[in-house]
Formats: C-alpha cells, structure tokens, sequence
C-alpha cells in the first residue's frame, strides 16, 4: 500500500511540474501566436490582392453577404468574404479562405479575386502536407500560381477535365486545394458577389 | 567512460539509426530535402539534451516502476515547450518544421537513451552522449535525403545540381515512401558488408 502511494506521489510530481512549466509557456506565448497568425494573415491577404491597386493602399472590410452557402461545411469551417478596396480605387474584389481537405490536413488558401470572379493571387496559409510532396503546395508556381488569371469554371485538375497541373506525386493535396479554391469562388457567384457583365449585380 | 568517447559513439559505433534502428518513423518520413533533415536534426538534438539532463539529474529520485511514464512526461513536456516557443517567436522555422516537431514525441531514440543510458550515467555524461546521438541522428538523416532529393528532386539543399531536363523527369519513387524503404536496404546493407569485412580481417 505504502509503494503504490509513493509511485502515485512521485507521478503526480512529475505530470504537475510538467504542467506549471506548460501552463507558463503557454500564458507566456498564446498572445504572442495569435499576434503572429493576424500578421500572417494581413500580410497574405495584402501579398494576394497587390496586383489589384499596385503601390496603393488597401482597406479591408469583413463582408456579411446575404444568401451565401457554405462549401466548407464538411471540413468545419465557413466561407467569410473580405471586401477589398483602396482610397483611390474604389472597390476592387474580395478575399476569403478556402479549405480543403488533403492527404494529412486541411490546407487553407487565401483567394483574391476581381469584381468580376477572376482570380488575382493566391497564397497558402496553412498547411501540414508531406513534406517534400504536397508541402510544395506552398510554391506558387507548382500549383496556385496557375489559378491567377481563371475564373471558377477554369480552376479544375487536368485529371479532373481542366488545366490545372496538379503537383508531381501529390494529387490528392492539389485536387483539395483547386476544389476548395474553386467551390468558394462558385458560392460567392451563386450569391450575386460579382459583375458578370449582365447588368444584374449591384 | 570518458566525455570524447560518450560522444562519438553516437556518430558510428552505435549510430542511432544505421545501428541501433532506433528513430525510424521520423527517419523514413522527413529525409526527403536535405533541408527537412537539417532541420528535424536539430530539432531533436535539443529536446534529446534536455531529456538526457533532466532523467540523469533525477534519475535517483524517479522510482524503477514508474520510470517510462515519467520520461515520456519529460520528453512530451520539452517537445510541446519547444513547439510554443518556435511557434511564437520563430514563427519561419516553424512554418518549414511545423510537422515534425510533434514527430519528436514518438521518436524512440530520445526514450532508448533516456532509458539506457541518462539513466545508469552522471549528468556530464549523458549531456555527451545526448550530443553525440544528435549529430549520429543528424548525420544519418543528411546521407538518407542526399540520396533522396538528389534522386527525386535534382536538387541537394534545394539547389539545382543535376539539371532542369532531370527536374523535369526525375526518380520520383526515391521521395515517396517506398524509396525510403529501398534506399534503407541499401544503406543498412553497405554497413553490414562494413562489419563482415571488420571482422573477417
């Protein structure tokens, strides 16, 4: 009885004194993270939406846009659209994150498109691919470089019927991240968002 | 034993991977670029220091029966430290070795040597020897991923070196799983025709 009180004593020690240190770098760095991860994020929507107003400033406004469905509903995240616009500009299109669903996470990519739907960059934001295969996904010019310039209907796998290349050896991350880029813009045009040149949107 | 000879058994005698076979799973899985390697070498060269210094210092206080959970409670706790500390102050590092450092829980080296070895030794020691396993662990990663990037990418270090006509068309099995597997065979192998010929001399 003595013993077993003894182990339990010392064990109990060792996982409190593990949990003062975490708890203390944990009060510690949080602040510091979620400070990074805002920076991260201006930083990409501003990189994703540059060629829009070149050398100008942009203002980025969280949109609330009536009607708009969720593609993102399977991975547990939501469709958030961020207008952009510059001081001399006007308006100039909007940002949202895409989720897609990968081989070993869901890589999340920030979109920028024009007011008429047509992609204007990308950047990957967050991923935990494998390294050297789907972690190339970060390089714009293996797989999201290719999405500037298409709207909606062009951003598909060529092993889907598209254009897209898909990264060599490393399909399954390439298909999440063009079918998530592409069902947001999609959902974001089923909700009225873009001029298609037919007079109807605001 | 002394400090020089604690440490440089790491390295070939009693390499981590190509002798003991311990660290496979991270071994196999992030030796694809030269640079993942660098980087999960250095990453659990740090976690198994402090390991190896805290086991050793309380390693007469820790009773026999409990000992592995308390280790695996050491281990655990540096590698979550270290993961906070890369994620709020280096957060570019830790973009590019975001995935292995929870790896370094499950890597069995920092366990084997907590367990045999800061356990039975003074603290200098197993400081010795935790670096020597680091740099065996390390080096062993960086012939692994020279062969892999050069094959699968054309690329050491990500910088070009057999051509962008390569690039175009490389041994793409060498960076993917299987590769890993064959290329093991082959390293293993190399190191077993080393020793039989050692010994039949």
């Amino acid at each position: 009885m003595g013993e077993i009180l003894k182990l339990g004593f010392v064990l109990m020690a060792v996982t409190l004194a593990a949990a003062v240190a975490l708890g203390l770098a944990n009060w510690k760095t949080a602040p510091v993270i979620v400070e990074q991860e805002l920076m991260a994020r201006q930083n990409a929507m501003t990189e994703a939406a540059s060629v829009l107003a070149p050398g100008d400033s942009l203002v980025f406004d969280s949109l609330c846009v009536q009607g708009l469905g969720n593609p993102y509903a399977l991975v547990d995240q939501e469709l958030q659209v961020v207008a952009v616009s510059s001081p001399g500009l006007g308006d100039l299109g909007y940002v949202f994150t895409a989720y897609g669903k990968g081989y070993s996470s869901v890589v999340q990519t920030l979109v920028c498109v024009d007011l008429t739907g047509t992609v204007a960059g990308s950047v990957v934001l967050y991923q935990q691919e494998t390294p050297g295969l789907g972690a190339n996904v970060v390089k714009p010019e293996k797989l999201i470089g290719q999405f500037t310039g298409r709207v909606a209907a062009g951003i598909l796998l060529k092993k889907d019927g598209g254009e897209i290349d898909s990264i060599t050896g490393s399909t399954i991350t390439s298909r999440a991240v063009t079918n998530s880029v592409r069902l947001g813009i999609e959902a974001m045009g089923e909700a009225g968002l873009f001029d298609t040149g037919e007079g109807g949107a605001p | 034993m002394s400090l020089a000879k604690d440490f440089s058994n790491g390295i070939y005698r009693e390499n981590p991977v190509f002798r003991l076979a311990l660290g496979l799973c991270p071994f196999l899985a992030v030796t694809t670029s030269v640079e993942n390697a660098l980087g999960m070498g250095a990453a659990a060269t740090f976690v198994l220091i402090f390991s190896n210094l805290l086991v050793s210092t309380f390693r007469k206080v820790i009773p026999d029966k409990v000992r592995i959970p308390c280790y695996i409670v050491i281990i655990a706790t540096f590698v979550t430290l270290v993961e906070m500390i890369l994620h709020a102050w280096f957060p570019s590092l830790y973009q590019s070795l975001g995935l292995f450092i929870p790896l370094i829980v499950v890597n069995c080296i920092i366990l084997g040597r907590a367990e045999g070895f800061a356990n039975k030794n003074r603290v200098l020691n197993s400081l010795a020897d935790a670096l020597g396993m680091g740099v065996g662990f390390t080096l062993a990663m960086i012939v692994m991923a020279t062969f892999r990037e050069l094959l699968g990418n054309g690329t050491w270090l990500n910088i070009n070196v057999l051509g962008t006509s390569f690039q175009n068309q490389p041994v793409l099995i060498a960076i993917l799983a299987p590769g890993a597997f064959i290329l093991m065979a082959f390293i293993l192998g190399f190191f077993n025709i080393m020793d039989a010929r050692r010994e039949g001399r």
